[in-house]
């Protein structure tokens, strides 16, 4: 059978949802806070990662179950409100854990060396060009996002599957969810960092 | 020599309105009926449409038996089920 590599790589949600999904999606999700723990690099929000004052193993459990169950819960309160369809919750968590996969990419990623450099960094060290890491070691940081990136196209991709969204709906609640599900991360995993 | 069986064209190739059904051809007898006929509101749909809803009656409206059929996952099949309902209710309001 020939392999259709867009749906792979872009559109998975196509041939992939409900409970295979959140199986795959958990047991990836379950492998992360592993690799994110030996690594060092904690997930501050949907779209930030870096160092964190708390390294406990339970710190990591929580920061993937917040990336992962606000955006869900996001995603769902915009499929119960702009779709005619019925949408199932088993296939929005299914379909939105299954796209944070990418960041097990993001997660090997991290234990290069420049990566592992850049987390023991301050800003002031990045705009310092007396302490600014080499330009290698900048590309192989910038080439880390691709995993954020391709993170980003599923998770568009499991809202317009699981909610079957499309359209401005589909953008503006999808740039919404991303935004506003970074920003409610944020919050909620650094209360727990005071803990 | 096998016989080739030409698809039902539901819009007019030349300005893309819907057609209407002119003729009817007994095969047997040689009877043609002449008249102005609507074509049903399935026969209107593109061919890919009507064998999905051919293949969901046939799965006895099971999304998930059809969702295994096609290799797709459920809520794409329950997507285009919901898009093709959506067309269908459109089509109706036109008549």
């Amino acid at each position: 059978m020939k392999t259709n590599w867009g749906i792979l790589f872009f559109r998975p949600f196509e041939k992939i949802a409900g409970r295979r999904a959140l199986f795959w999606g958990i047991l990836g999700l379950l492998v992360s806070i592993l690799l994110s723990f030996w690594s060092g690099y904690h997930y501050h929000g949907l779209l930030h990662y870096g160092a964190a004052p708390n390294d406990a193993l339970w710190v990591y459990v929580v920061e993937h179950l917040v990336i992962w169950l606000v955006p869900a819960l996001l995603f769902l309160l915009g499929g119960l409100m702009l779709s005619k369809s019925k949408v199932r919750a088993l296939d929005v968590m299914g379909t939105t854990v299954f796209a944070l996969l990418p960041m097990l990419g993001m997660n090997l990623f991290n234990f290069l060396p420049p990566m592992q450099k850049l987390l023991v960094m301050d800003v002031a060290d990045l705009v310092n060009p007396e302490s600014a890491p080499p330009m290698t070691d900048l590309l192989v940081m910038l080439l880390g996002t691709v995993f954020t990136v391709w993170m980003l196209i599923w998770l568009f991709n499991a809202l317009k599957v699981s909610c079957n969204l499309k359209g401005t709906k589909l953008v503006l609640w999808y740039i919404f969810a991303v935004v506003a599900g970074d920003v409610v991360c944020r919050f909620i995993i650094s209360w727990f960092y005071s803990l | 020599m096998n016989e080739v069986k030409g698809r039902l064209p539901y819009k007019c190739p030349s300005c893309e309105s819907e057609l209407k059904v002119s003729k009817l051809h007994c095969k047997e007898c040689g009877t043609d009926v002449v008249g102005n006929y609507e074509l049903p509101l399935l026969a209107r749909l593109p061919e890919k449409d009507q064998r999905f809803i051919l293949e969901f009656v046939k799965t006895s409206g099971s999304l998930k038996d059809m969702s295994q059929k096609m290799e797709l996952s459920y809520p794409s099949v329950r997507n285009r089920l919901d898009d093709l309902i959506e067309k269908l209710i459109n089509m109706e309001e036109l008549l």
